[in-house]
């Protein structure tokens, strides 16, 4: 069998992937930003593994999903995560509690942002994770930002967490506010809440909720949890409860291109 | 009187819009939500409009068809998916060629791959900012080829976005077929394509009915819930039209009464 993997990257996860599975005597390829072309020579594999959310990827998952080749993660599910916009109202949708946000252009938002409402977050409404993302404490701050049309959002004070699911295992850790996946985080017990949460989230995914990650925020105030930040295949640095997650993933995946190249068949 | 929320840009507001608005004004209350201007906030989604017309395709345009579309039943047209689509080359020669429409030839590559196909018209992947079309033609041992500028920006410009072009086989064709779909009526002008006359008006007549095209205009926008349209095709030398661009802000100003079949089509969709 021939696997196709989408990611930025040969090394890291995507590499432990590729390495497990040439393991057990598939062929599997990497296709990185460099060496992607879009277009029928990606019909040579049986599956895509959408390792990386960026544009491409998504494009070329697009592509295949379009021309009956299998992808995992779904790529339409991952876009919706990877557009801010669209990731807060599929957080809604989900009835999942998610911060509010303001967008505009630089000039309308200095004209019609309330003081009240800093400190506020700014993100890049294409993106994931804690690239392009800060604080904006003031008008003052705002005025110094480049962008012509931004998007901001309400900033929740209290704890931040980095919850891995893969399957029914979840895995809770401590996060430093807007860090990324990969700074030292410390393990903590799974709280029902968020364990309801990661329930809640990965039933409204339904087929495609095989394995990701939420970043969450407990509100100091309120105690509720607010989604942050989705994420439908993150590098799993910091998983730090059981089995390795490599095996766990490439089996699931595996048995997920089984499942759909059955449907296809039929 | 129905009430109509227009979502537009400035763009078009200054340079498209002018009959038509006086048009609409005189048979319903118009609201104008202009992208420069407008300031979205999530939790706030209340709107008293019978219908949305949007006029435009920025990301605060998108995002406040998306929100209206999440919050309300109110119709948007067209909607935030057939906006998103018809601004995507790639996406939409994807799903329209899944869908049976023939669709040149296509493929997205690294700067500096070259395409499966020898001549190509290299177009800008996401049409959504610059609105002209700016071509740069160069013939090369009996092959067309054909770069958007727009398209060369995004790779190499000052405004680097990414490193990907979207190559399109060029069909070459006599004429350019240009559709107006607006509901389930269709009307079908040509004019010279655009690389050999870019005044487009210049040579645009009437044609009669296609029956192949009339085929092609209403699954497109049935797969892409696009009810306002504008398609263009080329006919190869075998006499066989290929769709090469679909517009979802079409400049109706071409159409005879342009104005006025979108705005009574508006009204006709509007909530009861």
């Amino acid at each position: 069998m021939n696997i196709g993997i989408l990611s930025k990257r040969t090394t890291t996860f995507a590499g432990k992937i590729k390495k497990y599975y040439e393991n057990k005597g598939f062929k599997a390829t990497i296709y990185t930003l460099d060496t992607l072309v879009i277009n029928e020579t990606l019909f040579k594999n049986d599956f895509y593994i959408l390792k990386s959310k960026n544009l491409f990827f998504l494009y070329a998952g697009f592509f295949l999903e379009a021309n009956n080749i299998p992808v995992i993660p779904n790529p339409q599910v991952s876009f919706k995560q990877k557009n801010r916009i669209q990731s807060h109202f599929l957080m809604e949708k989900a009835g999942l509690l998610t911060p509010r946000f303001y967008l505009g252009t630089k000039e309308t938002l200095l004209d019609q942002l309330d003081s009240k409402v800093f400190p506020l977050i700014l993100k890049p409404i294409m993106g994931s994770g804690s690239i392009g993302v800060k604080v904006i404490n003031s008008i003052k701050e705002l005025k110094k930002e480049e962008n012509k049309i931004l998007y901001l959002e309400d900033f929740i004070k209290g704890i931040h967490y980095n919850v891995y699911f893969i399957d029914k295992c979840v895995c809770t850790l401590i996060k430093p506010p807007l860090s990324n996946e990969h700074v030292e985080m410390k393990v903590i017990k799974t709280s029902k809440d968020i364990r309801e949460l990661i329930k809640k989230w990965r039933f409204f995914l339904t087929e495609n909720n095989l394995f990701g990650h939420l970043d969450l925020v407990r509100d100091e105030s309120s105690k509720e949890l607010y989604v942050v930040d989705p994420g439908s295949f993150p590098e799993f640095t910091n998983w730090k409860c059981n089995e390795s997650p490599v095996k766990k993933i490439c089996d699931l995946i595996l048995n997920k291109y089984e499942e759909k190249k059955a449907n296809l068949d039929n | 009187m129905k009430k109509i929320g227009i979502i537009i840009d400035k763009y078009h507001l200054n340079n498209k819009v002018t009959s038509f608005l006086e048009y609409l004004k005189s048979i319903a209350k118009v609201k104008l939500y202009v992208e420069e201007s407008y300031f979205l906030i999530s939790s706030s989604h209340q709107f008293d409009e019978d219908i949305f017309f949007l006029k435009g395709k920025g990301d605060i345009i998108l995002s406040l068809a998306k929100l209206i579309e999440e919050h309300t039943t109110i119709p948007v047209i067209n909607s935030f998916k057939a906006t998103c689509l018809a601004i995507n080359r790639f996406l939409n020669s994807t799903y329209l060629r899944k869908a049976g429409i023939p669709v040149p030839d296509f493929s997205l590559n690294p700067d500096g791959t070259s395409p499966p196909f020898k001549d190509y018209i290299i177009k800008n992947i996401v049409d959504q900012g610059v609105y002209k079309f700016n071509p740069i033609i160069i013939e090369e041992d009996g092959n067309t080829r054909v770069a958007d500028k727009r398209a060369l920006d995004e790779v190499n410009g000052k405004e680097h976005q990414y490193n990907f072009l979207y190559y399109q086989k060029f069909i070459k064709s006599k004429w350019e077929y240009k559709i107006y779909g607006i509901g389930e009526n269709i009307y079908y002008y040509k004019q010279l394509p655009v690389l050999i006359n870019p005044i487009k008006t210049e040579s645009r007549q009437k044609i009669d009915e296609i029956s192949d095209l009339e085929e092609y205009c209403l699954k497109a926008m049935e797969i892409m819930d696009i009810k306002i349209t504008s398609l263009d095709f080329h006919k190869d030398q075998d006499d066989k039209f290929f769709l090469t661009d679909i517009n979802c802000t079409p400049n109706f100003n071409y159409m005879r009464n342009g104005y006025k079949i979108v705005a009574d089509y508006l009204l006709k969709e509007a909530k009861n």
